[in-house]
């Protein structure tokens, strides 16, 4: 579904992604895993078009998407959280999903209709999924980190997406809203018939809920493979779980 | 035709002259400006008023003690005038600001350029006046086989004295080198023990008496009177934009740019003069849409 | 909240009807100036639907109010053409110039968008400054013939009233549509707006439009309210005093922009009437303003009255 074919992104000759390339099929969870600082969040902006990779090309459905900008990547099905909360805090946390909705459903240059009867239903079913209808009038700004966070996954999910990206979607979370979060993400990739490829930092989770995980380090790929793959590759211990294994 | 030809050539030196000496004055206020918009973030609007402040005190103190020495006293002190009248509104009131929503501090200089323009109009009514540098800067020399006032050569010195002056200043003495710093990360200054806001008012006292210092240095070319605020705030703003905003050499480039084409402006289409500066602010920002050097932002 | 609203809209229909009997009770003197407020705050609504809601910085917003005035007073006076083309030209006049520039503003960001803008905007008052064989330079036009039902201040003020009341609610629906909401997205929160595939620019080119056209709409009414035109109506310092309307009235607010007029255009007025230095006290005023409501008039009465913004209190019912 998605191919990454050896992308390179540098800053000001600092090689952020150097060769990465990734493989995500319908309907499997894909985990990026790697150091701080290893490029998987550059990676993400690759994919989803915040970054223009310098060499190397991005396949989506079959289709180049390289180049695209990030709308337009979007409106492809492609939907993704970011690392930090990432939401409209002025705006109510129905409307925060209701602009995503309106957005897949192209209705987002009606002039002269109100918003307030439009894609309601849809808002709402997702809020109700995600836990958050009780706080549908609630200032998005006003929400707690965690909520936030939800929220954001909220607004992805109001794009319908075929593929699913979460930047760290835990992270800052306390274990009680790390579990819930994640127990969500399953569920959704079951309900939803989604695609889901996220990084995450905790290897619990990651060896717990992907099917398959690609491995960076100093911004290149070491390796994907099944979780028991990764986990018995030679390379990857010494680079990387080598300590936390032992 | 060769005579034509000579007297273009000369037409485009005196303009050239010309050009620079003006783009030394727009330069002095528009790093002022820079320099506030550098470290406090906040495009003052009030620059103008107090680069006209300048120019009128520079006449108050010319014409109280005259001749020479009244013009030198005059161009030392108003911008201290300025800055004095900076410090107070910085303290009293503009302090209290820092931590509210940003527009509100361009709202707060609006009010107080509208408040500095009336007690100008107050303080010195709505005459035209005017004030004479010494002898030795009066009349013209010959350059490029055509006249170029004394005077204008004395702005062409002080514009680069007052860039190195600003330079050293700003990468030699302990304080300059604060400011800077706060211009490009105000949290790690305030981490390390530094009192931020007096961090801002010393750089926004500097900016606005550097306006000041361009008031009194304009006052003996220009006839002084109010509404004088309302063309060089605008070119500053723009100056400082092309430039890279809060980039004291950016500011310098700006300057130049809006200078020149300014007075190759009047030599080439006079009625039209005006349009050309704004013309080259437009190119210059559709093709570096930052500006030309590296802004602080 | 249903309720807040029927009572907003109670509270309009009786400030419309107050205000269509005023120019019956009023001396002529009063009527005019009222008329000069609507014209003043059909303005800066306009240029609120950018800033307020688009978080734009469109610091030259004149320059289509003035584009249009002009072009109205262009084709009447030399081209003698009909009077409703000119005033329906006029507005699209000052959209298509939105347009035009707005394409240019958009690629760039913030400050360096408002900059950008002055540029372009005072090349075109520099062009009807100087302009003199077309423009009347710095004299401007003047004597400007309008239809005979809406040259006197009594009917040019019922006609300001209505294309400003349907000015009003169109702007109003734009800013309930999706189209708004997403706006205030992309004001909020452009890179997140990108990733769920709204095309930023495009969307805030298209508010542009629809706010430069709203200015012209503007332009128009002031060319019937003093059938004259000067440069200074292109000139950034009015476009300075506009978007200090907004954030004097409250930005934030749908009719934050409305009071914030009034009160610039009262003030100049009666104030100028006891001083010259009218422009103090305004600024004394914004001090206190800045210091004590920050929210402006109206997201202060908003707030007192326990309302909400209009900018939060969309989002459908359960």
């Amino acid at each position: 579904m998605l191919r990454v074919e050896e992308v390179y992104k540098s800053f000001d000759g600092f090689m952020a992604v150097n060769r990465a390339s990734l493989h995500v099929g319908r309907g499997q969870i894909v985990a990026v895993i790697g150091p701080n600082g290893a490029g998987k969040t550059t990676l993400f902006n690759l994919i989803t078009g915040q970054l223009t990779p310098d060499r190397g090309r991005i396949f989506f459905e079959e289709q180049d998407i390289t180049r695209l900008p990030p709308f337009a990547i979007c409106r492809r099905g492609i939907a993704r959280s970011f690392q930090i909360a990432n939401v409209f805090p002025r705006l109510t946390v129905f409307t925060n999903v209701q602009v995503s909705v309106l957005s897949q459903q192209n209705k987002s240059g009606k002039l002269f209709r109100p918003a307030t009867n439009m894609a309601i239903k849809e808002t709402y079913d997702i809020l109700e999924h995600v836990g958050l209808s009780d706080k549908a009038q609630h200032l998005a700004g006003s929400l707690s980190h965690g909520d936030q966070r939800i929220l954001e996954i909220a607004i992805a999910l109001g794009n319908k997406p075929n593929l699913l990206i979460l930047d760290e979607p835990t992270a800052g979370m306390s274990p009680e809203e790390t579990k819930r979060t994640m127990d969500l993400i399953k569920g959704l990739a079951q309900v939803r018939n989604l695609t889901i490829l996220f990084c995450e930092h905790d290897m619990d989770i990651v060896f717990d809920v992907a099917q398959s995980i690609m491995v960076m380090h100093h911004g290149s790929t070491l390796i994907q493979g099944t979780p028991q793959e990764v986990r018995e590759n030679k390379e990857v211990q010494e680079a990387y779980l080598g300590g936390e294994d032992a | 035709m060769e005579a034509a030809h000579a007297v273009t050539f000369a037409a485009l030196g005196s303009h050239l002259l010309v050009g620079l000496s003006r783009a030394m004055i727009l330069f002095i206020v528009s790093s002022g400006l820079s320099f506030v918009l550098g470290v406090l973030r906040v495009p003052n609007v009030a620059h103008g008023s107090l680069y006209m402040i300048g120019a009128f005190s520079a006449y108050t103190v010319f014409t109280a003690v005259g001749g020479q020495t009244g013009f030198w006293l005059a161009l030392v002190l108003a911008p201290l005038v300025v800055a004095a009248v900076s410090f107070v509104a910085e303290r009293s009131l503009f302090c209290r600001l820092y931590e509210r929503e940003h527009l509100m501090l361009l709202l707060f200089t609006f009010a107080l350029m509208l408040i500095l323009d009336d007690l100008v109009k107050i303080i010195w009514g709505a005459d035209y006046r005017s004030i004479m540098a010494p002898d030795y800067f009066k009349g013209s020399v010959n350059i490029f086989g055509s006249s170029f006032p004394k005077y204008n050569l004395f702005l062409l010195a002080a514009g680069p004295v007052v860039a190195v002056g600003l330079w050293l200043f700003t990468n030699r003495t302990k304080i300059g080198k604060i400011a800077r710093a706060a211009a490009v990360d105000r949290e790690m200054v305030g981490a390390v023990g530094i009192n931020v806001s007096w961090v801002f008012a010393f750089a926004f006292v500097l900016g606005c008496f550097l306006a000041g210092l361009g008031g009194a240095l304009v006052a003996p070319t220009v006839s002084i009177t109010l509404g004088m605020d309302h063309d060089i705030i605008i070119e500053a703003f723009l100056i400082v934009t092309i430039g890279g905003l809060g980039n004291m050499w950016g500011a310098m480039v700006g300057s130049l740019i809006f200078g020149i084409t300014q007075s190759f402006g009047v030599l080439l289409w006079p009625q039209f003069a005006i349009v050309f500066p704004y013309a080259a602010v437009v190119i210059v920002l559709l093709a570096r849409p930052t500006g030309l050097l590296k802004s602080v932002w | 909240m249903a309720d807040t609203n029927k009572k907003t809209l109670l509270l309009s229909t009786v400030l419309f009807i107050a205000l269509l009997v005023v120019p019956a009770i009023l001396p002529r003197f009063y009527t005019y100036i009222i008329a000069s407020i609507f014209v003043t705050a059909l303005l800066a609504m306009s240029l609120n639907l950018v800033v307020g809601y688009g978080g734009l910085y469109q610091f030259h917003h004149c320059a289509f109010y003035g584009v249009s005035a002009y072009t109205v007073a262009l084709l009447i006076t030399k081209a003698h053409v009909p009077y409703w083309v000119a005033f329906g030209a006029g507005p699209i006049a000052g959209a298509i110039v939105g347009y035009l520039i707005g394409w240019f503003c958009v690629r760039l960001s913030k400050l360096y968008f408002g900059m950008l803008q002055i540029s372009l905007g005072s090349l075109i008052w520099a062009l009807a400054f100087r302009w003199y064989s077309l423009t009347g330079g710095d004299d401007g036009i003047h004597g400007i013939p309008v239809p005979d039902f809406i040259s006197s201040t009594k009917s040019s003020y019922y006609f300001i009233l209505i294309v400003l009341t349907i000015s009003l609610i169109l702007m109003y629906i734009i800013i309930k549509s999706p189209f708004g909401t997403t706006l205030q997205a992309t004001r909020d929160n452009p890179e997140r707006c990108e990733a769920v595939g709204i095309n930023v620019r495009k969307h805030q080119l298209v508010a542009l439009v629809i706010s430069t056209f709203f200015a012209g709409v503007s332009g128009v009414l002031y060319v019937i309210l003093e059938q004259s035109v000067f440069p200074d109506l292109l000139f950034w310092v009015l476009s300075l005093e506009v978007f200090i309307m907004c954030l004097l009235g409250g930005w934030f607010t749908f009719a934050g922009p409305i009071i914030g007029a009034a009160m610039m255009v009262s003030l100049r007025t009666f104030v100028g009437v006891y001083t010259e230095y009218w422009t103090l006290v305004l600024g004394v005023l914004l001090i206190l303003l800045i210091f004590f409501l920050p929210e402006g008039i109206m997201g202060f009465f908003l707030e007192k009255f326990g309302a909400k913004a209009p900018t939060e209190d969309h989002g459908g019912q359960h």
